[in-house]
């Protein structure tokens, strides 16, 4: 346990230091590709620095994590306990495998630009500082720091009006967002006097909340929500999802996703946990429409593309359920499948960009029919993807899903998760076909998949994804009790301090 | 040979070694020649016959409780581990799964003549996940072989089915998977209330079989979970649409394997699971009255479908459930003789049901129909194929003096107390068996011999012989001498009727389950 005083300029920047590290070394890549930024090659320069920094800020990480930091009286700014730690953890996840991704991909569309690595490099930055956040402040500018780097990213692909497309898109809503957002934070302060989320806390324990509170609560999530892509905000979500690059679609869904969960929880349990009563009948809401609206809407897609984009909604509702419990268990049960969500997605976003073969166009079934008799290991991949998205046991999903409903029915709470199974099933209807065009359908000719083929970087980044999925299908032990401690300090702080 | 199987320390390495043997064998069966995939299949699935064999000795025959119990850590923080053992239930049907897995290898020797090493590696998975779910006794462990053994069963039919496969492939596995789910929120649940009981976390069976009474009110639901789960799968009438379908698509092997082991994970499951925690609901007049109501439907909706069914794998599809109907009402009956007659109906079910397939796939594989109009007087050309037929079809009847006329005496004998008008109306199934599948005999083997593809319908190969005549073996040997069996069986279904007799005589009544449950949900 190392305690670190936050008061201190030594202090904080220890504190951040993961993000310090990330930000210093997209600055670091963005010198370098000033000077080279023409071929091939100087794109996968940029590519595999930005893996290092990746790299050097989950070492970072790693020393808060494995040394116990915490802070030494209140968390000002920033917040010190293992929660924010997984969260980051899952973001450098989502990073480094759209890193690895993006790698061939770029190539094979011609998107030779690299400052591609940079924007990535830097919205991670702002996921961290948003998953990390202990001030609304924060929170705040992490999400528009990550928000701004992907505005970018969605429009990445020039020449593709759908990108462009898929950029203003989520720019207007995006923006539109964080003014809620920020109307929501205001009034939180005007409420309580503080933007710091522990004070909140403690500002609002043991009284009815106040209207205004009430609103501000209401703002911020509706704020969160647009993020997360739960149903209502989730209107953007399919067309940017369907419009940007594969691998920025595939970042989108994952550490974005991550990052504005992990807020949202530490929003919930730190700033609110007096007023359950009133933010979970409306977190309820929020899953059950996602999980219903999500799966039914993925079920008529033609492209896997947007199929997926609605499969993420869905799975972003059976995430708000795990929220809805407002406990430890819930808390852990949002890293764990956020986890599991994120390894599964990031795989299947880079099958599909694989199954993509340059001039990006819509890939629907068709597209992968007989896939197994002359790629059959790639046909496996994606199937245990398909199988985990779909939570069949043996798979990561199948352990977040359960720890969903477990961390549900230590809650006595029994309707959610008998939605959350039905939608599940209907799920099944999308997630299969996948599986059977591959595997029952004949190929259209036999040399159709002579194109198909996987970047190096990328099939390690997707063949270790797939591999840890089974793995921690198998054998979730050591994880699990991972995220069951990494929830716990988030519980047990908020209401410990008194008012300022 | 208890002594023998002392010797070499059988009971603590057997029930590992039969789930991790298939799945090694997964392996070379993956990395070899596609055309010897299906010897390496026939070698392993043997060798686990052989293994699991001395289960029968190791057994000890009189004595009550589960047995070769071992017990492994998994998950500590979930308190899930992995935790087998098997009682005389088990052992009949881990047998059953074992002994049927070779020849379903060996009939698909031919039949499956594309992507051979995928069908025999699936084949091996669903050699472990069957095993699995007869011995698990951990409910997280068990949930995950019962939904294992969809895998394996979802490919077969999707890809090596007929016409329709892929339809039949989604609706069973969509079919399954609904049920099961609501039964996994079940058991979440039920480990939690008790868990609140008791103060401690474990799916272990034994201690949720002891706590399960904490369900307190939420029973009525659990158990609705729980055997909505079982019934899909039995499938008890109105839940059996898939089974048609995945009958009729399935290649040979997968429709032995469907109709011999896996419609019994749903009556295991009852009999296993969804009973004994729950006797109260379960037995209770009303849910009593509404499962033998289904039951008896079954066995009488099977049958007369089974009438006027063209094609002759439909034709058995039906008649599995109008037999299955049996087995419930049996479960029902609650009596020594029901409950042991029901899972002879089971075993024989299974053996019967099995051949009929198999002798099916020969037919198939000769004339590609299954049709019987296309058939007739084949009797002429090919007698020993016929004969063999003949006392399958009559096995699957009831004909005393082989199988199936023990367990269905049993049962009606033993559910003739508790329920005379349903098991007068279920005595039924007898003579409807006899009508379709006699009627089915007399229309392939008898007859006008008008056809002359049927001419050349050629007699069984030796390997066909080996594939029925151990079938056949187990048939007549069950109908003459079951007390062995019966005997294995007994400390296990004694038990079973110990653990739900308690409420068998209880207070609970059908308008007291009702009154119950509209309270709760005001509350």
């Amino acid at each position: 346990m190392t305690q670190l005083d936050l008061g201190t300029p030594g202090g904080i920047m220890l504190a951040l230091l993961p993000e310090l590290l990330l930000t210093g070394w997209a600055l670091l890549v963005l010198l370098v590709v000033a000077w080279r930024h023409r071929t091939a090659e100087d794109s996968r320069l940029a590519g595999w620095l930005s893996f290092a920094g990746v790299a050097v800020s989950a070492a970072g990480l790693a020393a808060l994590w494995v040394n116990g930091a915490t802070p030494a009286g209140l968390a000002q700014m920033v917040a010190l306990d293992p929660f924010r730690y997984g969260a980051d953890a899952v973001a450098l996840i989502a990073a480094g495998g759209t890193i690895l991704l993006s790698l061939g991909y770029l190539e094979r569309e011609s998107l030779l630009a690299p400052e591609y690595y940079p924007l990535v490099l830097l919205s991670t930055a702002g996921m961290l500082f948003l998953a990390g956040a202990e001030d609304l402040i924060v929170l705040f500018l992490g999400l528009e720091v990550m928000s701004v780097g992907v505005y970018v990213l969605a429009g990445y692909d020039r020449n593709n009006p759908a990108s462009a497309e898929a950029a203003l898109k989520y720019f207007l809503i995006g923006a539109f967002a964080s003014g809620f957002l920020l109307y929501g934070i205001a009034l939180v302060y005007g409420a309580t006097g503080t933007t710091n989320l522990s004070l909140v806390g403690a500002q609002l324990a043991g009284r009815p909340l106040p209207l205004m509170a009430a609103l501000g609560l209401g703002l911020l999530l509706i704020g969160l929500g647009f993020k997360v892509a739960a149903v209502p905000f989730h209107m953007w979500a399919p067309d940017v999802y369907d419009g940007s690059p594969t691998p920025v679609t595939g970042f989108m869904a994952t550490g974005v996703k991550a990052a504005a969960f992990a807020a949202l929880v530490r929003v919930l349990l730190e700033a609110f946990p007096s007023a359950t009563s009133l933010w979970q009948p409306i977190v309820a809401g929020l899953a059950i429409a996602s999980m219903v609206v999500g799966n039914l809407a993925a079920l008529v897609q033609r492209s896997l593309k947007r199929m997926l984009a609605y499969s993420s909604i869905a799975h972003a509702g059976y995430l708000l359920t795990a929220v809805w419990a407002g406990t430890q268990a819930g808390a852990g049960a949002v890293l764990f499948y956020l986890l599991a969500y994120s390894l599964v997605t990031l795989a299947a976003f880079g099958f599909l960009s694989v199954f993509g073969r340059g001039g990006e166009r819509d890939v629907s079934l068709d597209d992968i029919a007989g896939l197994a008799r002359s790629r059959p290991w790639v046909a496996f991949g994606f199937s245990v993807c398909m199988f985990s998205l779909l939570g069949f046991p043996g798979t990561f999903g199948f352990m977040g899903k359960w720890y969903i409903i477990s961390a549900l029915a230590a809650e006595r709470q029994y309707i959610l998760p008998v939605i959350l199974v039905l939608t599940s099933v209907v799920s099944a209807g999308y997630y299969l076909p996948v599986v059977m065009a591959m595997y029952m359908r004949p190929a259209p000719d036999s040399e159709r998949y002579a194109g198909v083929r996987l970047a190096p970087a990328a099939l390690g980044a997707i063949a270790l994804a797939v591999a840890v999925v089974l793995l921690f299908g198998v054998w979730p032990g050591p994880l699990l009790d991972v995220a069951g401690q990494s929830a716990l300090t988030l519980t047990q702080t908020g209401l410990p301090f008194a008012g300022p | 040979m208890t002594q023998f199987l002392q010797s070499i320390h059988y009971g603590e390495w057997i029930l590992h070694a039969l789930i991790v043997l298939p799945l090694l064998g997964v392996v070379p069966v993956l990395l070899g020649d596609p055309k010897s995939a299906r010897r390496t299949a026939l070698v392993v699935t043997t060798l686990e016959l052989v293994l699991s064999l001395g289960l029968w000795w190791a057994l000890v025959p009189g004595q009550a409780g589960l047995q070769l119990v071992a017990n492994i850590p998994w998950i500590p923080s979930w308190g899930i581990s992995y935790r087998v053992g098997i009682d005389g239930i088990s052992l009949v049907m881990v047998l059953l799964t074992t002994v049927l897995m070779p020849l379903s290898v060996l009939a698909s020797w031919h039949y499956i003549s594309t992507r051979e090493r995928g069908f025999y590696a699936l084949m091996l998975t669903m050699l472990t996940a069957l095993v699995g779910v007869f011995i698990a006794l951990d409910l997280f462990l068990f949930y995950v072989y019962f939904e294992l053994t969809l895998i394996p069963m979802y490919f077969i039919i999707g890809i090596w089915g007929g016409t329709n496969r892929v339809y039949a492939a989604i609706k069973f596995f969509v079919y399954t998977m609904t049920g099961s789910l609501l039964m996994l929120v079940a058991i979440v649940v039920l480990v939690w209330k008790v868990q609140a009981a008791t103060g401690q976390l474990s799916f272990a069976y034994e201690h949720l079989l002891r706590n399960a009474g904490a369900a307190g009110s939420a029973a009525p639901w659990l158990f609705a979970a729980f055997a909505l789960a079982f019934a899909i799968k039995v499938p008890i009438f109105p839940f059996h649409t898939w089974l048609p379908d995945a009958h009729v698509e399935a290649p040979t092997a997968g429709s032995v394997l469907l109709a011999s082991v896996m419609l019994k994970i749903g009556t295991y499951g009852f009999l296993r699971f969804a009973v004994p925690f729950f006797p109260g609901v379960a037995l209770s007049p009303a849910v009593s009255a509404l499962m033998v109501t289904l039951a008896v439907i079954g066995v009488i909706y099977g049958a007369l479908v089974a009438l006027v069914q063209p094609d002759f794998k439909k034709l058995v599809a039906y008649s599995s459930v109008s037999h299955l109907g049996l087995v419930m009402l049996g479960i029902w009956g609650g009596t020594m003789q029901s409950v042991q007659g029901a899972l002879i109906v089971m075993i024989s079910h299974g053996l019967s049901t099995g051949a009929l397939f198999l002798l099916i796939g020969m037919m198939y594989e000769r004339r590609h129909t299954r049709l019987l109009e296309a058939y007739g007087g084949i009797a002429r050309v090919v007698p020993v194929f016929s004969l063999l037929l003949t006392v399958v079809a009559f096995s699957s009847i009831g004909l005393p003096g082989l199988n199936g006329f023990v367990g269905e005496f049993l049962v009606l004998l033993g559910s003739i107390t508790a329920f005379p008008r349903a098991t007068v109306i279920a005595t039924t199934v007898v003579i409807f068996a006899a009508g379709y599948l006699l009627w089915a005999i007399q229309r392939i083997i008898y007859n006008r011999l008008d056809d002359p593809e049927n001419e050349r319908f050629g007699d069984l190969t030796a390997r066909e012989l080996a594939v029925i005549l151990p079938l056949v073996v187990g048939i007549v040997w069950i109908g003459l001498y079951p007390a062995p069996i019966l005997r294995r069986m007994e400390p296990a279904t004694r038990q079973y009727l110990e653990a739900t007799a308690v409420t068998r005589t209880g207070p609970t009544t059908a308008l007291g389950v009702l009154r119950h449950v509209v309270e709760e949900a005001r509350r």
